[in-house]
């Protein structure tokens, strides 16, 4: 009963969730560094452990905000859907991890096995995405007929039908995903010895770098701006961990950055 | 003007609707013409002047979904004139107008929202995330919506009062300048998180050091082997590789690595 709930929870978050990243709103709630906490808060709240599922819910949605952060909903682009991996991420390996709450090493492997998953459903939320697009574009077409035949409602009916379909889609996917994934997950980790969940706890503490990487990727132009962000990390690795000081230095380096580019056209103008 | 401020906040709201339907034929068009609905059924009181202008408003239409209510205002701006039968305007202005606006409005509003302020948002956030600061997602969604919210609501009046010259107004944003600085704003967060945040811990190198330097130490080639790290996998993301392939070259890397006990 309470795997019945707890699916029913995750796959209500899953729709609303995927909602916001296209169809409503869009203030975000769908970025995995909201949704991914959210989740873990929730389940943890239902389950009687919101601080593990908290934690679990900002470790996911930090690699998972950065990986897919060059993907871009641009013109016919669909990218992956980050905000479904995020909630199933969070679900599957809270729900698995949670026979395991004073395990550390098999729990962690299990938020690593979840997240690992995840990232092949945010690519499978795609073709899904895809598919209702293409339902919507034969709603399109009904509707323009109807349209010609004067009846204007069907804009109204036909539109919001579009945000029905994308909610149904998200809720559908996420409660068969964790009614049937979980077992699955525990299975694997069952199966892993000591020595392989070490493993697997290291590559925990080592995927950030792929989404530093794409995120390093896409915001550095040129060489010159390659030689400062090396020094930048050099001098932040000697430095003590507080997030007050990068938080200042990027306050400072933005304000600075922008002023400097303001007075350049008026030099070229003289 | 006759449209009122609260007809043109109505509208605003229905633009958050924008892309329930979004397709691959029109792609935001019915969005679009439910989100202007209501200040057509004001405009054309004639049944048969607004059934034409339904007609003319279901068509093709996409853009940055945080600028399309500038789009709708001036649409609306013009669809009154039209209405009140002054000579520059005619359907296929109307339609020319809300092409190129809705066209440049997407090259800004994407590149502004989707390629620097989320981007720097999102970054900003996991400096907190990773200090394990509960009120992150509310850090996220507050400082990201502050702008999102700002143009969407503002954006229809802007629209609506300055019709076509609403891209003068635009243009005192500085929007590439803006655009730069979050990047810069970005490289710096992000020079933070990597020595910090990519948890790799090897016994080799430091086996000679004092216990008083050791965690000093440690803290300094972590810091190098993640530079090293994320080198390597930009490198590799530049070289079109997939960042699935990376994430899965990282698992085996890893746990061979730590097969060997070079990371422990």
């Amino acid at each position: 009963m309470e795997h019945l709930n707890v699916s029913l929870i995750v796959a209500l978050i899953g729709g609303i969730v995927d909602l916001d990243s296209t169809a409503v709103v869009q203030c975000m709630i769908s970025q995995p560094i909201v949704a991914a906490p959210l989740t873990g808060l929730i389940l943890g709240a239902m389950l009687g452990n919101y601080i593990v599922g908290l934690r679990l819910g900002l470790m996911v949605g930090v690699i998972l905000q950065l990986v897919w952060i060059e993907q871009l909903p641009l013109g016919m682009n669909v990218p992956p859907d980050a905000a479904l991996a995020s909630v199933l991420s969070v679900a599957l390996g809270f729900c698995a991890g949670f026979d395991y709450i004073n395990e550390y090493s098999k729990r962690e492997v299990c938020y690593t096995v979840a997240l690992l998953v995840s990232v092949a459903l945010g690519l499978l939320g795609r073709s899904l995405d895809m598919f209702v697009r293409r339902i919507n574009t034969n709603i399109d077409s009904i509707v323009n007929q109807k349209i010609e035949d004067n009846n204007f409602s069907s804009i109204r009916i036909g539109h919001l039908s579009g945000g029905v379909i994308i909610f149904v889609k998200a809720f559908i996917f996420c409660f068969l995903v964790i009614w049937f994934g979980v077992e699955p997950v525990k299975y694997f980790t069952q199966m892993m010895s000591m020595t392989q969940s070490g493993g697997f706890i290291v590559v925990q503490g080592l995927l950030p770098a792929v989404g530093f990487s794409v995120l390093a990727s896409m915001c550095l132009k040129d060489k010159t701006e390659i030689k400062y962000f090396v020094g930048g990390i050099l001098i932040f690795t000697l430095f003590p961990q507080n997030i007050l000081i990068p938080i200042i230095a990027s306050v400072m380096v933005m304000v600075s950055y922008y002023f400097k580019k303001d007075k350049k056209p008026k030099k070229g103008k003289k | 003007m006759t449209l009122s401020k609260w007809l043109l906040f109505k509208i605003a709201l229905r633009s958050l609707l924008l892309q329930a339907s979004w397709n691959y034929r029109g792609m935001m068009s019915m969005g679009f013409l439910y989100s202007i609905a209501p200040g057509l059924d004001y405009i054309y009181e004639n049944q048969n002047a607004r059934e034409m202008a339904y007609m003319r408003h279901f068509e093709y239409f996409n853009t940055n979904p945080y600028f399309s209510s500038i789009v709708m205002g001036v649409t609306l701006a013009l669809e009154e004139k039209y209405k009140n039968g002054e000579k520059v305007v005619d359907p296929e202005m109307i339609h020319n107008t809300k092409e190129a606006l809705m066209t440049s409005l997407a090259a800004i509003g994407d590149g502004l929202f989707w390629d620097s302020w989320r981007p720097f948002v999102a970054t900003f956030s996991i400096i907190f995330a990773t200090a394990n600061y509960s009120l992150t997602p509310f850090v996220f969604l507050i400082l990201y919506n502050l702008p999102h919210l700002y143009f969407r609501f503002a954006g229809i009046y802007w629209g609506y009062e300055d019709g076509m010259n609403v891209i003068r107004r635009l243009k005192q944003f500085k929007f590439p300048q803006i655009r730069q600085t979050l990047r810069m704003g970005t490289l710096v967060l992000l020079a933070y998180l990597i020595p910090n945040h990519v948890n790799i811990h090897t016994p080799y190198l430091l086996s000679n050091l004092k216990y008083e330097y050791y965690l000093y130490g440690e803290k300094v080639v972590q810091g190098l082997c993640a530079l090293t790290l994320v080198t390597l996998g930009t490198f590799a993301y530049r070289e079109k590789v997939n960042v699935l392939l990376i994430s899965f070259l990282l698992l085996i890397f890893a746990l061979v690595f730590y097969h060997w006990g070079i990371f422990i």
